[in-house]
């Protein structure tokens, strides 16, 4: 028999750190309220018939957001065994609330008190046992983090759960309020109506008027109106409405406990966290600190650090060691000439053009985890909800582009924070704009080639594409689909903290070890068909890669891009390949020009880019690798977030026209400015897009209006 | 009055949660409920960080306006 345990409590209360500790698991942890989004289970190291089940978290039983509802359905309807409710006891007061919901449920229940060291650090004290009497179930301290009392705690909660002991809780109630509820009880009673839940639960949320609840009971009308005269007579008896009678009942209780069990210390004056807060979010200093944080990310993790390395692996290690090495051992063992050339050219050649960028995406990686395990991350998205919510996005939309910098199919699912409906569906349309992992490469490789490694190139790359977001969510918010408020914005900000060398470095190969493994895998045989592609003409004859059948494919597509300023067929086919993942871009070239390269001298792919672009091509060029349609992995995700075909072929035609416009614009405009190329064009190209932009917003306008008077006449 | 006007530093009680929505029942489950302390830590325009119940939290300017000191 597996016995089935879920971890629930507060956002940010150490529920996947606990998670991890018992089953061995390295589930991503943040410093951050949402980094869980989804339920994950593993068995328990020690017991593997016991299952632990990971919730996002929530303040409430009552959603509010997407992901939240998981939590709620797991706990009321998946009949889980026990619960280990994780409570931060330096806020316990807001932790408790969700407590009271969820020992109301009846599920056996043990509280773990986690992060006991910050409650003493502080002073204060807190006494176990009294909370355990007041609460009527077991209260234990943990800490998650160094794993102590953990096993005790799971224990605990398997012990309860095979004694099947039902918890038996109520919040005690004013007289009037538990009059009705009683009467509540009654009549459900009477009606007979089938649950598997307590009555005095039922009882308390059919006095709060929960949706979800009467909809499950499927009540009579009749039902309905005793049920609501109950609640109307009670709310005309106290003068306020049920769910805040409820919510004050909890709290009032929550203080009684508080008052008995806890002892404070006197208020302190402002926390370490208060004072870099007056700082990091102040309303002059906020923004210039952000956009110099992020240059900082991206100056060492392209420009200066991450190249010195990047350079020593792609020249060196992968050029010289492996490609040299391993050609002359092949040459002098013989080997067909054409299998010499599809391993080293094919496959070390396009693999390693992926791998060299290693070090750098490493760098990358390492550098954001440490600022969300700081917890500067969730502060970034109260800074720029003041920036965005000019253009009509919630700040939070900031946090899925934020996670999208590392990897996009993460960044599309942490939309579901975000509790408006419009406002989720547009922050997915746009995240993938942000960079990933993934493209870094490609901002490396041309930055090298074109611009002689110059330190603005990639951060400029990355504020481009945070312009294009928010001249996006312009342009989308004025269409009818979009149009409204986004939700106002509340969030919960963790305390700062020193990032643990641990954590970081975890997270970091976490995220690394997928880029590796991609690299070994789907770029692999990419490679492999991109060599026997350009190296063979449709005759299946040996040829040079100009005459080659890839050639013969790239020249159909490359007048598509032509406008762009990269209209030959390696641009074209480079492109069209990053959609079975980004790094494909980077692995092209290197096997497009390890060929080539083996007739001359040059054996620089840096030098190849350099001969077939100029500054402004290649920046056009990067610029519609960053925007247009994502890499399948993160198609597949819109597709799932989104819930809709029409929505996700929505998505991806955007994101491709817009790539495309923006291309458009910075070729011609930049040919003539920089390059003395046709003032002519450069006006075209801009009239184009100013037509483009105009008939978006004619045509969602017009929907808006006949979807208005529709409504009139309705 | 409203919170949005209120001072940096300032600690206040709270009066009334307008409105009666999903948002109010949100609010409630953070913490903010009326007689609750409410401090403010810092303003970044009409945004704001506030302390309740000994946790961080950030308001947007349609949140604050909703809650009455």
């Amino acid at each position: 028999m597996t016995i089935k345990i879920g971890l629930a409590g507060n956002p940010n209360s150490g529920k996947t750190t606990l998670f991890n500790a018992l089953t061995g698991a390295t589930q991503y942890v943040g410093n951050w309220p949402g980094v869980t989004v989804e339920k994950k289970s593993g068995k328990y190291k020690k017991n593997k018939e016991v299952e632990i089940v990971d919730l996002p978290g929530v303040y409430s039983l009552s959603p509010y957001t997407l992901e939240e509802v998981v939590t709620r359905n797991f706990v009321i309807g998946e009949h889980p065994d026990a619960i280990i409710n994780i409570v931060d006891a330096t806020n316990i007061e807001r932790n408790l609330y969700l407590t009271t919901q969820i020992l109301e449920l009846g599920v056996p229940t043990v509280i773990a008190l986690n992060m006991m060291d910050l409650v003493r650090k502080n002073g204060d004290q807190l006494d176990c046992k009294k909370l355990s009497n007041l609460l009527g179930c077991p209260v234990m301290e943990i800490s998650a983090l160094k794993e102590e009392g953990i096993d005790a705690v799971t224990e605990k909660a398997v012990e309860l759960a095979k004694q099947k002991k039902s918890q038996n809780f109520v919040v005690p109630v004013m007289e009037e309020v538990q009059s009705a509820l009683s009467q509540i009880e009654k009549i459900v009673e009477s009606n007979k109506i089938n649950h598997s839940l307590p009555k005095k639960w039922l009882a308390i949320k059919l006095f709060e008027r929960d949706e979800e609840v009467i909809k499950s009971l499927g009540l009579s009308s009749l039902v309905k109106r005793e049920v609501e005269s109950c609640i109307a007579q009670c709310e005309k008896l106290l003068d306020d409405d049920a769910e805040s009678i409820i919510t004050a009942e909890r709290y009032a209780f929550i203080g009684n406990i508080v008052a008995n069990a806890v002892k404070k210390a006197k208020k302190g004056q402002d926390t370490t966290s208060d004072r870099i807060d007056k700082i990091v979010t102040n309303r002059i200093l906020a923004l210039p600190i952000f956009a110099l944080v992020m240059w900082f990310v991206y100056y060492i993790s392209v420009s200066s650090l991450g190249a010195i390395v990047t350079d020593w692996t792609n020249d060196v290690l992968f050029g010289e060691i492996i490609q040299g090495n391993v050609q002359s051992f092949m040459e002098s063992s013989n080997v067909a000439p054409w299998l010499t050339a599809l391993v080293v050219d094919g496959l070390i050649g396009g693999v390693g053009a992926v791998l060299g960028f290693v070090p750098q995406i490493m760098l990358l990686f390492l550098l954001l985890a440490i600022l969300e395990d700081c917890g500067y991350m969730a502060r970034v998205a109260f800074i720029m909800d003041r920036v965005f919510r000019r253009f009509g996005l919630s700040g939070k939309s900031f946090i899925p582009m934020l996670i999208g910098s590392g990897c996009g199919v993460p960044g599309i699912m942490a939309s579901r924070t975000l509790e408006n409906d419009k406002d989720r569906k547009m922050t997915i349309m746009l995240t993938t704009f942000i960079p990933c992992g993934a493209k870094l490469p490609i901002i490396a490789l041309f930055a090298g080639a074109l611009f002689g490694g110059a330190s603005w190139v990639a951060p400029s790359v990355y504020f481009m594409c945070i312009a294009m977001v928010i001249i996006c969510g312009i342009i989308l918010k004025n269409t009818s689909a979009f149009a409204g408020e986004p939700a106002p914005f509340v969030m919960e900000l963790p305390t700062y903290h020193i990032p643990s060398l641990k954590g970081v470095l975890i997270h970091m190969w976490d995220r690394g070890k997928a880029f590796i493994i991609k690299a070994g895998t789907i770029i692999f045989v990419a490679c492999g068909l991109i060599w026997f592609l350009q190296s063979f003409n449709w005759s299946l004859e040996m040829v040079d890669a100009d005459t080659s059948i890839l050639a013969s494919i790239g020249n159909v597509i490359a007048p598509i891009f032509a406008p762009l300023g990269f209209g030959d067929w390696g641009a074209a086919v480079a492109t069209v390949t990053g959609l079975i993942a980004k790094e494909n871009v980077v692995a092209t070239y290197g096997v497009i020009y390890g060929i080539a390269d083996a007739t001359e001298e040059s054996q620089d792919l840096l030098a190849m880019i350099a001969a077939n672009f100029t500054t402004v091509s290649a920046y056009s060029f990067m610029a519609f690798n960053m925007l247009c349609a994502p890499c399948f992995a993160a198609i597949g995700a819109i597709r799932r977030e989104m819930g809709s075909v029409k929505w996700t072929l929505i998505t991806v035609g955007f994101q491709t026209i817009t790539a495309y416009l923006v291309a458009l614009i910075i070729n011609k405009v930049g040919s003539a400015v920089l390059l003395g190329g046709s003032m002519v064009e450069a006006a075209i190209a801009i009239a184009i897009v100013i037509c483009v932009i105009t008939g978006v917003l004619l045509i969602g306008k017009s929907k808006l209006k006949s979807s208005q008077s529709i409504g009139l006449e309705g | 009055m409203s919170l949005i006007i209120a001072k940096e530093g300032n600690a206040y009680s709270i009066r009334k949660i307008t409105g009666n929505d999903e948002t109010k029942k949100f609010l409630s489950s953070l913490g903010f409920v009326v007689g609750e302390q409410v401090t403010i830590i810092s303003k970044n325009g009409e945004n704001m960080i506030v302390n309740i119940k000994d946790s961080r939290v950030a308001l947007g300017q349609s949140m604050a306006s909703r809650i009455m000191i």
